[in-house]
């Protein structure tokens, strides 16, 4: 029995490694590709500049492939993206906080938006996309009302060392992004948070009737896209050394197509951090190729568009053939 | 059959009719006809095959072979559409209307009566209503009114308008008493009656018998997907149905097994949880079985519930070993010790698209795991000793588990949950729609648990099953312990009886 | 039989009304409560300049409206449209300066927008990919290929015969408002009387009920799809035609206003109910108060957090509202 058992989770290891080998092969075709283009591509400095941008859209896709394995979705994390760094701006300014009282103050708005979320969908049962396409508009809404469209600058450089700054070489950013995929891809692989997560992706009343606490877990999700989220505004504040209530406008659309991009279904149930992680690289270096051979950053946006549909149609279409 | 003699030309007559699902057989060689304005009851326990019939007569699909007669000429029905045209229409227990649109809208939504140009004629569709209406005396129900603010009730008058506004010939009603109260199934009955005299011949699924008695002309009994036989009503009795139904299984099937019977493990004291949780007073000892009996939707699968903290109670006392406990969830009550295989494997018992791994450990995720970290090599033996110890047959443990048969799925619920080591085992139809061979061995676990001192509650429709494991039959109906038997006084007939609200039984049990 | 017929013409009218009464007439009598009370605060807001302005300025998002809600109605929703206006208004707008028959100019983006929008409701109907993720999409490869073909620059030089809002009905009611009060008319009375229009609601109500009867889900869902492509074209033609250039933005959270409008209007989001009466009077509201915020002094950088604080209301409003009628039902 149990030789059986471990021959076949060696053969199914295999098969998801295929899935993810698909996608590494992509990626490495698509460096060398566009490595062929350019040569500033393939450079280390590049690649390095690459992660730093990468960061902000990365922290975000994490908990996103969370919340889309329960089967929900967030759409409201660029708008969290920007109320936070208002928040960090006029809270630091206006209100004449420390920064370091600042940064945390927007990492519990983050985590507050976030929480705010999940109580509806969870306790209100409002529909995961209705509830965050509201709060979304109530989250920018924020953003703009609170700055009244003036720019917050002149954080003191120390600030700076996370968005710009770097540890032997590697941006600070990008190590923040390494531990944070790190702590996620375990949290999603290894823990019964985990586990209950592909659960209610699975089936919710199964879940629910194997005495799993699917709300709390299902606020947790939510909760932690808006503490990312808020994490991500302060690295992108970091980096570009301003605050605008603009700020992570269409953030959400980067961070679904990396999760969908990276294997995990649409309806929930399935999907790994490490899908998630190439997924993300995969759209960065995608922008990053394009805009090198001269395609202009709004194109990019189209091609992103273009990659998200045509993912979650290929995935869809296999999916049939497998059943 | 004297009944089938001399009889005119039947509506509808379905002849040796065989359907086969995957794994199971769910009609072989049954055979039924319905005359004009004959109501024919079509009973039997739950699998007997009464659904899958009807289904095949309203063109949901299509009979593996057999023959289907409409008015003597042989019919193809191979979607609802063909059946409709043949002036079949059927009334699911899930009625199909929409909420938010008016009385009449529903009645002909699909072929409202148009006006020049293709708009749709309100002024027509409406007086069209009100005419079905006033044709049935429905004088509480306007063409105007939104479907979603009517009663269950309503609803259904609703339902039966609109088979009657495409001239239905033949009218199915699927368990149509289900959720209804008194008064309306009186009103169903004298509706019954009005399409009678007509001409419309009703077929009328029921495990009520006072309900066939009351409204039948001609009952048929199916079981397990095999047709029994066909009686006159009048001259028949509940007893034979009775009999017809359950058949001669009882004895040779269950091996129940003596336990030495010990301390009460669950005592309840009036537990209260509106609507279908009244009052209800029930132990249960270690080593004991108790069978709950009593029909679909008399209460037993949410008193179940409400002892795993599904739906917590709202008021009454749960002792658990002796001791007062409150149980607000299911992780309160699997803490208690209490284990719920439900009653739906598939929604609620499973999750399909995980694998057998997983699924075993998904109930024992808590004392797997180390601070929140699985121990993956605990889940490992765990599972593995779960699949050898119910003999559950999978391909491997990553087999996805909605891919293994019923019986196998079910052996997984099983053992998810025995992982816990359990002082109380709610089972809810812990055998339903699996093969004989999985039903005998879940039957000797349940057997080896009791005399490991577990407590069983064991829930099933299935009257042999209850009377073959149980060392007490509880009888449920409306919310409420009606009746209780001890194993020797536990026949079919009482509990039958009991079950069906016969009064006699119900006092003589207490 | 005539007693019949009676009761049948005398309740005719009943309950249209009745449906009316509620959301709508809410929404009718908060339009002109606030219209009274910010005109008690500044007299200036109820001047017929600003009235005008109020109405001209948003009548293409009550029409965009339209289409949304029936798409709501089925239980899809659709953020591309704000990005799709745009680049309507952006083809409309280059055909016209690049000479082409004012007829064309005013027709390329009507059947332009149903095909985009009809592609978008076969991939929903067909390959059941939530509308949310193909929309989403959408609303990036319009946005961005908006952006780099026109670089961002506005059009300008357009014709004079190309302002279809410039032409004045009877020489006095403005187009696009003719247009808003039309659009509506036809799709209310459309959604009534046309047993296509009611197959919308059967859809989102009840899809498995509605393949029962005979209605096809995924044919009356493009359908859907593609109508809400027609709204958005004429949209963008009023949009376009507005002001003497085209921006090559259409308003931030263009989207996100229209479905506002839709679901203040009284379309449940979970499908199945509303009507588009409401969702042009919501429009109308929406575009009252973020002018009612100028005039009474508070910045209208809020508008979109009241926006967001008003959808979010109504949405809960409606689910609570479901819950307690279901409980009701049962019980």
């Amino acid at each position: 029995m149990t030789a059986v058992a471990s021959s076949n989770r060696a053969s199914r290891a295999r098969i998801f490694l295929r899935h993810e080998t698909i996608l590494a092969a992509m990626l490495v075709v698509a460096l060398f590709g566009l490595g062929l283009f350019n040569d500033r591509f393939l450079t280390i400095d590049n690649l390095l500049n690459q992660g730093r941008l990468m960061t902000e859209i990365g922290l975000i896709a994490l908990p996103m492939t969370f919340v889309i394995v329960t089967g929900g979705i967030d759409v409201s994390v660029g708008a969290i993206v920007g109320l936070c760094a208002i928040v960090l701006g006029y809270s630091w300014k206006n209100l004449g906080f420390p920064l370091p009282l600042a940064i945390v103050f927007t990492l519990v708005v983050g985590a507050a938006a976030g929480l705010a979320n999940g109580l509806v969908i969870t306790r209100i049962k409002v529909p995961p996309i209705i509830t965050t396409i509201a709060t979304l508009t109530l989250f920018r809404g924020l953003a703009e009302g609170i700055s009244q469209a003036h720019s917050v600058r002149g954080y003191p450089d120390w600030f700076y060392f996370l968005g710009q700054g770097d540890v032997f070489g590697v941006p600070t950013q990008l190590l923040v992004l390494f531990l944070a995929i790190i702590v996620f891809g375990v949290a999603l692989d290894r823990t019964t948070f985990g586990r209950t997560l592909y659960a209610i992706g699975s089936n919710e009343t199964a879940a629910r009737f194997s005495a799993l606490p699917v709300e709390r877990v299902k606020l947790a999700a939510y909760t932690l896209s808006g503490l990312m989220a808020s994490l991500s505004a302060l690295v992108l504040v970091s980096r570009v050394t301003t605050t605008r209530s603009d700020m992570g406008m269409g953030y959400e659309l980067d961070a679904i197509a990396a999760v969908v991009l990276g294997g995990t279904s649409i309806f929930g149930g399935s999907g790994t951090i490490w899908g998630t992680v190439i997924g993300a690289v995969m759209i960065q270096l995608l922008k990053n190729g394009l805009a090198l051979t001269g395609v202009k950053g709004d194109a990019t946006i189209m091609v992103i568009g273009v990659v998200l549909i045509a993912s979650v149609l290929i995935a869809s279409s296999l999916q049939r053939r497998r059943v | 059959m004297s009944a089938t003699q001399d009889a005119p030309t039947p509506l509808i007559e379905v002849r040796a009719i065989e359907k086969t699902f995957p794994g199971v057989r769910a009609l072989s060689a049954v055979s039924f006809d319905v005359r004009a304005g004959e109501a024919h009851a079509l009973i039997g326990e739950n699998g007997a095959g009464k659904s899958t019939l009807i289904k095949i007569m309203s063109g949901v699909f299509g009979p593996d072979s057999g023959s289907i007669l409409v008015e003597g000429r042989e019919t193809r029905l191979a979607t609802p559409d063909d059946a409709r045209r043949a002036g079949i229409a059927t009334i699911y227990q899930e009625l199909l209307l929409f909420p938010e649109l008016s009385v009449a809208e529903n009645i002909f939504l699909g072929h409202a009566p148009r006006a020049r140009g293709g708009w749709i004629d309100w002024r027509t569709m409406r007086a069209k209503a009100q005419e079905l209406l006033a044709s049935l005396d429905i004088d509480d129900l306007a063409a105007d009114e939104t479907v979603g603010a009517l009663s269950v009730g309503n609803r259904q008058r609703v339902e039966i308008l609109r088979a009657l506004s495409h001239d239905a010939r033949v009218v199915i009603m699927d368990e149509p008493t289900a959720a209804l109260t008194e008064a309306d199934v009186t009103r169903l009955f004298d509706i019954v009656r009005r399409l009678k005299a007509r001409g419309v011949a009703i077929i009328y699924i029921s495990h009520r018998l006072d309900e066939t008695f009351a409204i039948a002309d001609r009952v048929t009994v199916l079981r397990d997907g095999a047709y029994v036989g066909t009686r006159l009503t009048r001259e028949t009795n509940s007893g034979e149905l009775v009999q017809m139904m359950v058949g001669r299984r009882i004895d040779n099937m269950f091996p129940k097994t003596e336990a030495p019977i010990g301390e009460p493990v669950l005592e309840t004291r009036d537990l209260v949880r509106r609507p279908l949780t009244k009052s209800i007073s029930v132990t249960v000892r270690a080593g004991e079985i108790v069978g709950l009996a009593g029909l679909v939707g008399s209460g037993r699968s949410e008193l179940a519930q409400t002892l795993f903290g599904v739906w917590p109670a709202e008021s009454g006392e749960i002792r658990l070993m002796g001791e007062a406990v409150t149980i607000r969830s299911p992780a309160d009550a699997r803490a208690r010790g209490i284990a719920y295989v439900p009653e739906d494997r598939g929604s609620q018992g499973l999750v399909r698209p995980m694998s057998v791994l997983h699924n075993l450990s998904l109930a024992a995720l808590t004392s797997l795991s180390h601070s929140g970290f699985i121990d993956r090599g605990a889940e490992l033996r765990l599972a593995e000793q779960a699949v050898g110890r119910f003999g559950v047959k999978t391909r491997s443990l990553d087999e996805l588990a909605g891919r293994l048969s019923g019986g196998n799925q079910q052996k997984i619920v099983l053992g998810k949950w025995l992982a816990n080591q359990p002082k109380l085992l709610i089972l809810d139809e812990p055998t339903r729609g699996i093969d004989v061979g999985a039903k005998a061995e879940i039957h000797r676990f349940m057997g080896e648990l009791a005399r490991a001192g577990v407590a069983i509650l064991m829930i099933s429709s299935e009257l042999p099953e209850v009377l073959g494991m149980s060392d007490r039959v509880l009888v449920m109906r409306e919310g409420r312990v009606v009746a209780e038997f001890d194993r020797a006084a536990a026949t079919s007939q009482a509990v039958g009886a009991a079950m069906m609200g016969d009064l006699g039984a119900t006092e003589q049990a207490a | 039989m005539s007693t019949i017929a009676l009761s049948g013409a005398s309740s005719a009218r009943a309950p249209f009304w009745r449906r009316l009464s509620s959301q709508e007439m809410l929404l009718a009598v908060a339009i002109v409560g606030l219209a009274l009370v910010v005109g008690l605060v500044n007299p200036r807001f109820l001047s017929a300049n600003n009235l005008a302005d109020i109405l001209l300025g948003n009548a293409y998002i009550a029409v965009a409206a339209i289409g949304m809600s029936m798409v709501i109605i089925t239980g899809n929703i659709d953020i591309s449209v704000g990005a799709l206006i745009g680049v309507l208004a952006t083809v409309s707008g280059s055909l016209a300066v690049a000479g082409a028959p004012i007829a064309v100019t005013w027709l390329a983006p009507l059947v332009f927008g149903m095909l985009v929008m009809g592609l978008q409701g076969a991939i929903v109907a067909y390959v059941g990919i939530p509308a949310i993720v193909v929309t989403l999409g959408m609303l990036s490869i319009l946005r961005g290929g908006l952006i780099s073909v026109t670089g961002g620059k506005w059009i300008t030089d357009l014709p004079d015969a190309f302002h279809l809002a410039d032409i004045e009905i009877f020489g006095f009611i403005p187009m696009p408002v003719a247009i808003m009060v039309v659009a509506t008319i036809l799709a209310a009375v459309w959604m009534r009387w046309w047993p296509l229009g009611r197959a919308i609601y059967a859809t989102g109500g009840n899809p498995e009920a509605a393949r029962l009867s005979g209605v096809s889900p995924r044919r009356t869902l493009v359908l859907v799809f593609v109508l809400h492509g027609f709204f958005a074209g004429v949209a963008a033609l009023l949009f376009a035609t507005q002001l003497r250039v085209i921006q090559s933005t259409t308003p931030s959270g263009l989207e996100f206003t229209i479905i506002t409008a839709s679901v203040v209007g009284g379309v449940s989001i979970l499908g199945g109910v509303g009507t588009v009466v409401g969702s042009t009077l919501a429009a109308i509201l929406i575009a009252e108060i973020t002018s009612a915020l100028v005039f009474i002094n508070i910045s209208p950088f809020w508008t979109h957090a009241l926006q967001g604080a008003l959808i979010l209301a109504t949405v809960i409003a409606d689910i609570e509202r479901r819950r307690r009628r279901l409980a009701g039902a049962i019980r």
